[in-house]
């Protein structure tokens, strides 16, 4: 009967999809390499998990943001406001640690200051971080002018961007050592469940006797710490403080991962491994399509229908 | 008709920045600025009422900006590499906006994706397509070529209005660009259909109750997709008002006036929760952002301050109207008990 | 005669999940079919698949001998098939009038609504039904009883055929409820189809001709309403076992007052223009039932005692200290526990667990140190819904999925984690089958006779009759009368109820 053998196809469907993201990533690395052997070797493969370090630390702390069902826009402008913010802290002689707390403090204060509009005033976190992010480029811009700033003789600083242990480059210890522990707040701390609850139904929470406005103030910060820290992690790569840093399109590239993960842009149940398998696939396909030479418009084309299509099918399960 | 306490509060906040602003900066109160605001913000007005209508069906568009850098390289190629007639393009280029802005929603309604994602999408779609289709890289010498068209350029024409009238003698009136009479026309048409037709109070139900919409017999996909494809529309109009006045089209047209256009609709008091707004208050809400915009540039004011101000004019928006909107409602608890 | 709707072996599978099996059903025109059954019997779907809202997985439906389309709103619409359903389906932001003639506001030409003959065609409306709304108010600022009302006049504008009323009662008032026993008699006469779905038995048999009864997804008896008795049906729906219980349950003792020990006291409690001096006494041991009518603001009363609202004037003591809760965070650390009315919205986390919902309000004790010991939290689980029968037993399926009264099991699961000394329940078992209905009257019990103090808001007055110690009345804000559970006259309590002194 039709409707039996639909039954079986969804079945299958459902027994796949958690599984999909990597399956897609397994297949991604190997089309990529049978097309161009390069890219299998490890220098490439470092290369992509280096590449991805900024965009999966800033997807990784906003993924809690997304799990209460809001967005965080501005953490283009925090990474570039941070990147200042540390190099005027190195003009000043601080030491390195004043130096890279400063940078972090600045996200972090963005990030309450977000997080509190979001939970006291009530506003809709699109909104919000909009306004935020205008207000925080502004903010750079003045501290920092249109100029770009070079970072020169600070090879502690440095090391944090471009330094290498034993092999690796050091951003990717930066950005495992996150994940680890985002990952680890999500799966055993109430607040990785209290982020899901808030998420899929904040009145019910609030009446359940749990203090929602901490939440979200909390998840907001941490969201502004991770594009802080990322700005820190760029700055120190390309020597450049730049208040024009994490451009336009940057928050987007960071919700898409997120997205693109599973978590649902609605809130609710979410998890941090899944936002580092999409950050993955996405760093997977964007690396091989410039390794493969791929014209910019088919790349960008390439996203907007990847992005389609792990949406529609993870709704198809829903 | 009753007015709405938002939209009294939204004018009065216009009238009051544009007094400040008069006293306070020079050359704010003159023909020549508010001529600068009807051109620099007309179609900033006209893409906040086309992304009004995907934020009343508990939508939004992304990928409004992008849609305007597509239209705009169409226009480009249209006149400057296959010489069709103006008269033409003008139909193509509107045509155009609402197949992309029908994609969307078609992406929404078919495949039901999350409209946050799903203009995501194809934000990154349309700025790859006008790379696809760009002149400017196809065809060699024509980044230095202007368009001719009389149909497009006509599109950037001022008029004389005080002339005509006779104002002129008494005070100085600013020559009204063509691009303002298109957003009033913009505005009348959208406005009209949103209020008086039975295809604005389907919207407003798909956006106020989709499931109370839908079991009423309401095509509500058909409403959405509309809803996405008016976007499209005034993104389009948008982009010929723009290539007019540069003679030209660029890759990076129209990129972050997305946001412009949310922040511009938000002020105007049109509501995430779907349902809530009209066309006026996207208007306001744009020339309000322009009038700031001008008068701080003339005040001298830095224009990386001007981000900071815009962004917090949103926020304060924003949150007077929530306040108005508790207000409200406790005002209409007390109300209602009175009267039990 | 041909029958106005017919449903021929309609089946309606969602996964492995028949809601709908093989049904077949018919309504005669002027006739008042009566459907009942349990929560997951199946009567919402059924009603779904015949107004077009769902697609049958098999089957038809024919209006006046002609094939219908299936899962079209409108298609049905057009064919003459109205519904009244039981939640809101309404567009907020707009106003009544539109409401009305939500979808088909009449036009002249160009697609512009006729605003006068859409004004002129509603207030004839009003005049014929008895219905009194101001047109030009906005839905989402009327009180539910109004809302109600314009769901009504909604359906009646479509001069349909086939008119299905699901719930209709669930927020009248007795006297609301004759209006609208008038109305279906006054539809009957003109020809009208109507199914009339109620959990209220007492409807059934004022008001239809007939009564069709499901049960696990099927429809298991159809019969003129004379010749069955409340039992039967009852036994009918539940199955022979859950139907004893409730009837003993009916005959328990009562304990007014329990141990007498005075757990929380309200001394004119006063919030302005909401309520005003709300004085009355919660003992442990005792369960205490207020009734009234919906506008009576018990659950805006009962909100300030939890914390989630603020009284304006008055005193709230609990154990003997007075206390101002401006939280709820607050009033649970003092030990009051809170079911809300509505589960959906308020209580539960829908896409999450059993396991997690039953959790929510005692995660501290799952904590060891920064972590979080999910292990604790299962076992926890298991427990309750052990203790609590909930059915399916198992902690990893999502709370969507689980019927209402399972539903309403987990909530009220969650508080009794936490051993409330103080215990709230608005409206507990409103969409709620009348097998978990006693199942949770038990647990009541069971934690009434654990000395916790328990408060019970509700409109049900089976309900109240049978669980209540002792029995508050209020009327517009105000307490008006306390009586004792066991000597409490039923009829005297309806009287308060509607104002009388």
């Amino acid at each position: 009967m039709a409707t039996r053998s639909l039954t079986r196809t969804d079945d299958l469907f459902r027994r796949l999809a958690p599984h999909a993201l990597p399956i897609a990533i397994v297949v991604m690395i190997v089309g990529f390499s049978i097309a161009q052997p390069a890219f299998l070797t490890p220098d490439n493969l470092i290369g992509i998990v280096r590449q991805v370090a900024l965009i999966g630390i800033m997807a990784t702390c906003m993924t809690f943001v997304i799990m209460t069902g809001g967005v965080d826009l501005s953490v283009g402008p925090v990474l570039a406001l941070a990147g200042l913010v540390s190099f005027y802290c190195l003009q000043a002689d601080l030491p390195l640690v004043v130096v890279v707390l400063g940078g972090l403090s600045a996200g972090v204060l963005v990030g309450l200051f977000n997080g509190a509009i979001v939970a006291f005033l009530g506003l809709p976190p699109i909104i919000a971080t909009l306004g935020t992010l205008s207000i925080v480029r502004g903010t750079a811009l003045i501290v920092g002018g249109p100029e770009q700033h070079l970072i020169r003789d600070e090879p502690a600083y440095t090391f944090i961007g471009a330094g290498n242990l034993f092999g690796l480059p050091f951003s990717i210890y930066i950005f495992a050592a996150v994940a680890v522990v985002m990952i680890f707040v999500q799966r055993r701390t109430p607040l990785g469940l209290l982020v899901a609850a808030v998420g899929d139904n904040e009145r019910a929470a609030y009446l359940s006797g749990h203090r929602i406005r901490v939440t979200k103030l909390t998840v907001y910060a941490i969201s502004g710490f991770g594009a802080a820290l990322a700005g820190i992690i760029q700055s120190s790569q390309v020597h450049t403080a730049l208040a024009t840093y994490g451009p336009f399109g940057t928050e987007l590239d960071v919700i898409a991962a997120v997205v693109v993960g599973g978590t649902s842009i609605m809130g609710g149940n979410g998890s941090v491994v899944r936002t580092l398998l999409g950050v993955f696939f996405l760093g997977v396909v964007n690396t091989g399509m410039n390794i493969l030479n791929v014209p910019i418009d088919v790349q960008l084309m390439a996203k907007g229908a990847i992005i389609v299509v792990a949406l529609a099918f993870s709704a198809r399960l829903a | 008709m009753r007015i709405p306490r938002a939209t009294l509060a939204l004018l009065f906040f216009f009238a009051g920045t544009a007094v400040f602003f008069s006293v306070s900066a020079p050359r704010f109160a003159t023909a020549t600025n508010v001529e600068n605001l009807m051109s620099g913000f007309s179609f900033v007005a006209i893409l906040a009422m086309g992304q009004a209508f995907p934020i009343l069906v508990r939508g939004i568009d992304l990928s409004i900006g992008a849609i305007v850098a597509v239209v705009g390289m169409v226009v480009f190629d249209l006149t400057l590499i296959f010489h069709v007639p103006g008269y033409l393009i003008l139909p193509m280029a509107l045509l155009t906006g609402i197949l992309a802005g029908a994609v969307n929603g078609m992406l929404v309604v078919f495949l039901r994706l999350q409209p946050f994602i799903a203009t995501l999408a194809t934000l990154a779609a349309y700025r790859g397509l006008v790379y696809s289709i760009s002149g400017r890289q196809l065809v060699e010498g024509l980044t230095t070529t202007a368009i001719t068209d009389r149909w497009i350029v006509g599109i950037e024409t001022y008029y004389d209005i005080g002339g005509w009238t006779g104002i002129s003698q008494f005070m100085q009136m600013p020559w009204f660009p063509l691009s303002f009479f298109l957003m009033l026309g913009v505005f009348v048409v959208l406005q009209t259909v949103l209020l008086a037709t039975r295809f604005g109070r389907d919207l407003r139900a798909v956006g106020g109750n989709h499931e109370a919409a839908r079991l009423a017999g309401i095509n509500t996909g058909g409403i959405v997709i509309s809803a996405y494809a008016t976007s499209g529309l005034c993104a389009a109009i948008a982009a010929l008002i723009m290539v007019a006045r540069f003679t030209t089209s660029t890759e990076a047209l129209g990129t972050g006036m997305e946001l412009t256009a949310i922040a511009a609709a938000v002020i105007g008091g049109v509501s995430f929760a779907g349902g809530i707004g009209s066309m006026f208050g996207p208007v306001v809400g744009a020339f309000l952002l322009g009038i700031v915009l001008l008068g701080l540039t003339l005040q001298g004011v830095e224009q990386f301050v001007q981000q900071i101000i815009t962004g917090a004019i949103l926020l304060a928006a924003v949150s007077y109207d929530r306040i108005l909107v508790v207000r409200r409602r406790r005002r209409l608890a007390a109300d209602l008990v009175a009267a039990s | 005669m041909e029958p106005v709707i017919r449903g021929t072996d309609l089946t309606k599978v969602y996964g492995n999940l028949t809601a709908l099996g093989e049904a077949t059903f018919a309504v005669e025109a002027g006739e008042v079919r009566g459907l009942v059954g349990s929560n997951g019997a199946g009567k919402s779907t059924l009603v779904k698949i015949l107004t077009g809202a769902v697609t049958p997985t098999l089957g038809t439906v024919e209006i006046t001998g002609h094939a219908a389309p299936l899962g079209d709103p409108r298609g049905m619409i057009l064919r003459g098939v109205a519904c009244i359903y039981q939640h809101s389906n309404l567009a907020p932001s707009m106003s009544v009038l539109d409401n009305i003639f939500l979808g088909r506001q009449p036009t002249r030409g160009l697609g512009l609504v006729d605003t006068s003959r859409m004004r002129a065609e509603a207030r004839a409306l009003l005049e014929r039904h008895q219905i009194d709304l101001d047109l030009d108010a906005t839905v989402s600022a009327l009180p539910t009883v109004k809302q109600k009302e314009v769901e009504i006049l909604k359906a009646l504008a479509l001069d349909a055929r086939v008119i299905i009323m699901d719930e209709p009662t669930g927020w009248l008032s007795s006297v609301e409820v004759a209006k609208l026993h008038e109305t279906v008699r006054a539809l009957k006469k003109r020809g009208v189809a109507v199914i009339y779905i109620s959990h209220v038995l007492d409807e059934i048999f004022a008001v239809c001709d007939t009564v069709t009864i499901m049960r696990d997804g099927r429809i298991i008896s159809e019969s003129p309403v004379k010749d069955v008795n409340r039992s039967q049906v009852v036994h009918l729906m539940v199955g022979e076992k859950l139907a004893r219980e409730s009837e003993r349950a009916a005959h328990e003792k009562r304990h007014p007052r329990g141990t007498g020990e005075i757990r929380l006291k309200a001394d004119k409690l006063t919030k302005h223009g909401v309520f005003e001096d709300v004085s009355f006494e919660l003992y442990a041991g005792e369960i205490l039932c207020i009734t009234g009518l919906i506008g009576s603001k018990r659950t805006e009363m009962v909100r300030t005692l939890f914390g989630s609202d603020r009284f304006d004037a008055g005193t709230l003591e609990v154990d003997g200290q007075a206390v101002t809760f401006s939280s709820p965070t607050q009033a649970i650390s003092k030990g009051v526990g809170f079911v809300p009315e509505d589960r959906h919205r308020e209580g539960l986390m829908l896409d999450m667990t059993m396991t997690e919902n039953l959790a929510m309000a005692t995660l501290h004790r799952f904590r060891r140190g920064v972590i979080l010991s999910r292990r604790s939290m299962v076992e926890s689980g298991r427990r309750a819904i052990e203790n609590l029968s909930i059915r399916p037993p198992d902690g990893t399926r999502p709370v969507k999925l689980l019927s209402g009264g399972n539903q309403q099991k987990v909530l009220v699961g969650k508080w009794m984690s936490r051993t409330p000394r103080i215990f709230i329940l608005d409206e507990p078992t409103v969409g709620v089958d009348v097998g978990a209905k006693a199942e949770i009257y038990a647990i009541l019990r069971r934690e009434r006779d654990r000395g916790a103090a328990i408060l019970v808001v509700s409109s049900d007055l089976e309900e109240v009759a049978t669980i209540a110690d002792r029995i508050g009345v209020m009327v517009a804000g105000r307490l008006t009368a306390m009586h004792d559970g066991d000597s409490a006259p039923m009829d005297e309590i309806v009287a308060e109820i509607g104002g009388a002194d």
